[in-house]
């Protein structure tokens, strides 16, 4: 991925303006699930955002919401400097299928089992009714030789493939509409190590051919910062820290982010032997009975007394420019 | 496999084939493995054959055994399969005129002296007697007595030596027992028993009447002709059996499939509709589901039957369906229902709505498609259970009316002559076993076949 | 073992592995020979391990690195006696532990191995649990079975084990129900059931796949300060490699059902000798620095799928993915090459790898690159 740093940026306007966006699940009873919870990030063009966060954390709930496919509680996501609806209808799913997609975790059940890959693939091109049948061939065939796969493969089975194969033609099937802009909710979650890199190889190659901006939600750190030229951390429901994903890899400010870097293993035994203890302690908290004040202060080793009554906003970190935000009171 | 066996050029580069990414196996769809699989399954084609067999039978078969199914031969009433079916022509009967023969005579086995007076036919039973100047009570059995008690069904208590029976005589084996009675009118034991086989016979003019004998043909008194050949037997009424399981199949079948069909696509409707729309209206949905399903259905057919009311030369089907419609589909239904929830939760029908897609596309294509399998099995399952249902009617006499015949209603008619003629009942219940076994087995089966396949394993 | 600082002398010198007994007394504790597991199943004759072998000491961690199909899980669950016989069968090879044969019989002088002297944690705890009792009774349960405690005793240890495995207030989980449980939480009961009857080995089949990354560094740090506090060994099977370099001494890497490459754990991470091994390394993004200070960004995929075990491919299963295929690969299967052994090898087999880049004809210009 570009290793430029993100100054130029600032300057262009962001394709996707997600603004105090709230998601929250009605259980019944005045319980409600706090999926997300004021979430506030800009993503420019042709840039990849990394989203990461442990279960619970509401990232994938994030993504869904900002694609439509979850009503917004409140808040709002602009789509160049368009307002998206709160609620979508069929006719603005319509008019966003060519703007906006989404690529899924499982791919194993995010390919109808009845449908030929060909269909699967060229449903978005069938749906517009744009195209004649010759032409919408031509076109899946250009795209399965694109993720890799034969244009054979067109009559054939979603059972019939890996999982990294499928995962190939769900990204075939979200791109032939040439959105601008893809969520990837954990597309690499499920399948084997050596197939991952495939995978994340052929987005990274795509994003660079096709000029696409993708928001990739994942829980592999280390993947996430590979891809993603920024990145942004998520704890129950909030951003804790956004910046250039090797800045907060390596350089984490939030106390979070820090424990979870130190928490991934890295496979290099010295590295790991070297590597003292931090683990972080206690358990997430309910997203039910969301605790007042900062939400990670029952679990944070540096946590003052200030914390647990007020909760910190998502700021500029001092010195480290307009893109290098901390929600922690450590930096106030 | 010896290293030492190898040689430098061994070592040289494979040259690289991407054929990582072939797939080998030929593609087949979903209908066409889950074929593959039934095929290979020897319970479910055995099933199979016999259903298409009994499709034949009721469809094609009245056609090949054109003998109409309420016609009567009054000559073979509740014959067997493979009975005799000879019939000797003779004279019209003419009066017995018992004083003009010889008395028979008694003997030690024979006190009575009871005998046969002329050869016995269907025509009469003609029999005689010593005469005692006492009275005598004769009895006919179809079974041989036993003891005292089991004579059978008392002809008549008779003064005079000699008795004609003319009562409904069938070329069987009859056993008539003479008992003396005393002066006080009560059995003695002398008693003697004749084992006497009746003839079947048949005068010329019936003959001619029933078509035995050609309208220009000759015939002589004694010749035997042939009656016509019933390979499953007559019932009661000395109707084909053969004829009436073709067209009580046809009964039988059309509810066992029509019902199901229509129930099952009325509860799919139904199911996807609350699976899909959810919340309040799935909830308030399936509460009226749960109502229909605490409806009693024996109680509501016969409801129906009393409200439609079945004039003369009505069958009866039309009520049996309706009910049958009205009362059972909220199963299918939640099947569906359950179905549909599952399904809008996969990650495609989350990718159509964002490629576009109307519901009424994602409905038809996507979900109803991945719910065809749990549809078809449920239907094949059903179709055994509404058989037996009409069946089940017919036989308590709330089904079909008669004269239509249907198996389950033939069923009721011959367990009365369970004992005599079990034929009447075997061949019915036999064809209702048959299909309901055949569907049963076929629908394990097909859920077997489709199953594998909806789970995606591999 | 935990990890302790250590002090890396020079780059070429191998780093020791902290061990707590000298090698001396690391006496093979279980040793797998040659075993070879197939099922029977209506498509074929699947061959899911195809000749087998490691050793397990006491107090060491054996992990088994592999993606899905290659026979890690199947491997264990036949020692455990986990595979229903048919359509599985064990139709080759022997498992001795301290001497007794397990595959066998599953008693050793009359006591059950299964749980006793060997239990096992698996991958998801939620399904592993009996979601109707609460989960001091399923521990008290193996402690009665086993040990043949009484109902109160074993409870009363099951409350310790909790507390041994770092459940808070360990007394009131006990009387709770798996559903109650976090996924950490229920990794750490299954993890306090396992060493209830004190086992010579622990197996662990994927245990912190389906956990958090912060979560699963508690477990892994569980399970090192419980191998510490009582010497048993672990078998770790898992796909990751970081957890792999994190709590490994030994590492035996599988592929279609065979051992490709094993050693210690810095051999297979510095020194590996197999392209599989290579392949996966380079296939994980490395956050390391390279000289300029700026990180490292590349990741090489491996090409292809793990291969149809119906029908697995002549000689050595993994060259069609390999980049360093020749044409003996395609035809013969290569035996296990030993490689430069290192002090740190507890295994009895050294640092070996099954690929015929290792044969003494294989030249530079034939193969390799």
């Amino acid at each position: 991925m570009s290793a430029s740093t993100n100054e130029s940026t600032a300057v262009t306007k962001p394709l996707v303006e997600i603004s105090h966006l709230v998601k929250h699940f009605d259980l019944g009873g005045g319980q409600r699930v706090h999926a997300v919870d004021d979430v506030s990030l800009s993503i420019y063009p042709n840039e990849v955002v990394g989203l990461v966060g442990e279960s619970g954390s509401g990232k994938s709930t994030l993504g869904k919401t900002v694609v439509g496919l979850h009503d917004k509680t409140a808040g709002r996501v602009m789509f160049n400097d368009t307002e998206l609806p709160a609620r979508y209808r069929g006719e603005d799913f319509r008019a966003m299928a060519s703007k906006m997609q989404m690529i899924f975790q499982d791919p194993y059940s995010s390919l109808n089992p009845r449908m030929t890959v060909g269909e699967i693939i060229s449903e978005g091109l069938r749906l517009r009714k744009a195209l004649k049948p010759a032409a919408v061939q031509q076109k899946v065939a250009d795209w399965l030789r694109m993720v890799g796969l034969s244009p054979d493969h067109q009559s054939r089975y979603p059972h019939e493939f890996s999982g990294g194969q499928r995962q190939r033609i769900g990204i075939a099937r979200a791109l032939i509409l040439e959105p601008e802009f893809v969520v990837c909710d954990e597309p690499i979650s499920a399948l084997d190590v050596s197939v991952q890199a495939q995978v994340v190889n052929l987005l990274g190659d795509l994003t660079k051919e096709l000029g696409l901006t993708l928001l990739f939600i994942a829980h592999d750190l280390s993947m996430v910062r590979y891809i993603s030229d920024r990145m942004a951390v998520m704890y129950l429901g909030s951003l804790v820290e956004v910046g250039a994903s090797n800045q907060v890899f390596f350089n984490p400010k939030h106390p979070y982010t820090e424990t979870l870097i130190a928490s991934n293993p890295e496979a290099d035994p010295e590295h790991e032997r070297q590597r003292p203890s931090t683990t972080i302690q206690g358990e997430i908290p309910s997203p039910i009975n969301v605790p007042a004040g900062c939400r990670f202060a029952n679990r944070c080793p540096k946590a003052m007394d200030h914390c647990a009554s007020h909760t910190p906003l998502l700021k500029p970190l001092a010195g480290a420019g307009e893109q290098r935000l901390v929600a922690c009171h450590l930096y106030d | 496999m010896s290293s030492t066996d190898l040689t430098p050029a061994d070592f040289a580069k494979l040259p690289r084939q991407h054929d990582a990414d072939q797939l080998t196996r030929p593609s087949l769809s979903y209908w066409a493995d889950a074929w593959r699989r039934l095929r290979g399954n020897p319970r479910a084609m055995a099933s199979l054959g016999l259903i298409l067999f009994l499709l034949a039978f009721v469809t094609v078969g009245p056609a090949v055994w054109t003998v109409d199914p309420s016609a009567q031969d009054v000559d073979q009433i509740g014959i067997g399969p493979g009975a005799d079916r000879h019939v000797t022509l003779t004279a019209p009967l003419t009066p017995w005129e018992p004083q003009t023969m010889a008395p028979p005579k008694a003997s030690t086995d024979n006190p009575l002296g009871f005998t046969l007076a002329e050869p016995a036919t269907t025509q009469a039973v003609r029999l005689t007697w010593v005469d005692h100047d006492s009275p005598h009570r004769l009895y006919r059995n179809l079974f041989a007595p036993a003891d005292t008690g089991s004579y059978g069904l008392p002809l008549a208590d008779l003064d005079t030596p000699y008795f004609e029976d003319r009562l409904d005589l069938q070329p069987e084996t009859y056993y008539y027992t003479l008992v003396a009675l005393d002066a006080a009118g009560e059995e003695t034991d002398t008693g003697v028993t004749l084992t006497i086989d009746v003839t079947r016979v048949i005068s010329f003019a019936e003959a001619r009447e029933r078509g035995l004998i050609g309208p220009d043909e000759k015939a002589e008194i004694g010749q035997t002709l042939e009656l016509a050949w019933h390979p499953l037997g007559t019932d009661y009424l000395g109707r084909d059996m053969l004829a009436r399981l073709m067209y009580g199949g046809q009964v039988s079948l059309f509810i066992g499939l029509l019902a199901p069909l229509a129930f099952v696509l009325l509860g799919v409707v139904y199911g996807s509709v609350a699976g899909f729309l959810g919340g309040a209206v799935d909830q308030a949905m399936m509460r009226f589901a749960d109502f229909v399903v605490a409806l009693p259905f024996l109680l509501f057919m016969i409801l129906f039957k009393v409200v439609f009311g079945i004039g003369p030369g009505e069958s009866g089907i039309l009520p049996m369906l309706a009910a049958m419609i009205i009362l059972l589909w909220p199963a299918p239904a939640r099947l569906v229902r359950g179905q549909i929830l599952q399904i809008r939760e996969e990650g495609y029908v989350s990718a159509s709505k964002l490629l576009g897609a109307t519901t009424p596309y994602v409905v038809g294509r996507h979900m109803l498609p991945n719910t065809l399998g749990v549809i078809l099995v449920t239907i094949t399952f059903q179709v055994p259970s509404a058989i037996f249902t009409e069946a089940f009617l017919s036989f308590i006499g709330m089904g079909v009316a008669p004269p239509t015949p249907s198996w389950g209603a033939m069923c009721n008619e011959g367990i009365k002559s369970m004992l005599t003629r079990p034929h009447e009942l075997l061949f019915p219940a036999i064809m209702i076993s048959a299909t309901v076994l055949a569907f049963n087995l076929l629908g394990d089966g097909l859920r077997d076949a489709l199953d594998a396949r909806m789970r995606g394993a591999e | 073992m935990p990890r302790s600082t250590t002090q890396n002398s020079a780059s070429t010198e191998p780093a020791e592995s902290i061990s707590a007994q000298p090698s001396a007394t690391r006496e093979p504790l279980l040793q797998v020979d040659n075993l070879h597991v197939d099922f029977q199943t209506y498509g074929g004759v699947v061959q899911a391990v195809r000749g087998v072998s490691f050793d397990v000491a006491a107090g060491q961690t054996l992990a088994i690195v592999g993606e899905s199909g290659c026979g890690k899980s199947v491997t264990v669950q036949s020692l455990m006696g986990l595979i229903p016989m048919p359509p599985g069968r064990i139709h080759k090879g022997t498992a001795t532990l301290r001497g007794h044969d397990i595959l066998a019989s599953k008693f050793i002088e009359g006591r059950d191995v299964r749980g006793r002297e060997i239990s096992m944690i698996f991958q998801d705890p939620m399904t592993s649990l009996n979601p109707t009792m609460t989960i001091g009774r399923q521990i008290a349960e193996t402690l009665e079975v086993h040990r043949g405690y009484g109902q109160s005793q074993a409870f009363s240890r099951a409350v310790e084990l909790l507390e041994m495995s770092k459940i808070p207030e360990a007394a009131k989980r006990a009387k709770q129900y798996p559903f109650e449980f976090s996924g950490g939480m229920l990794q750490r009961a299954m993890i306090a059931m396992a060493i209830a009857c004190e086992p010579a080995i622990l197996v662990a089949d994927e245990p912190t796949t389906a956990l958090d990354v912060t979560i699963q560094a508690q477990i892994l740090d569980l399970l090192a300060d419980l191998q510490q506090e009582t010497g048993m060994a672990i078998i770790l099977i898992t796909h990751d490699l970081g957890v792999v370099a994190r709590m490994a001494d030994d590492v035996m890497v599988m592929y279609a059902g065979e051992v490709v490459e094993r050693g210690s754990v810095d051999d297979i991470f510095y020194r590996s000798g197999h392209p599989y091994t290579q392949g996966l390394r380079l296939a994980m993004p490395t956050n390391k620095h390279n000289e300029d200070g700026l990180p490292e960004q590349t990741l090489i995929a491996i090409d292809g799928s793990p291969p149809d075990l119906f029908n697995p491919p002549k000689g050595c299963a993994y060259h069609p993915r390999c980049p360093h295929a020749m044409n003996v690969c395609a035809q013969q299967s290569p035996e296990q090459y030993a490689l430069k052994p290192t002090a740190s090898s507890t295994q009895g087999h050294g640092h070996q790898a099954a690929c015929w880049l290792h044969h003494e004809l294989c030249t530079p210009q034939g193969g390799r690159s």
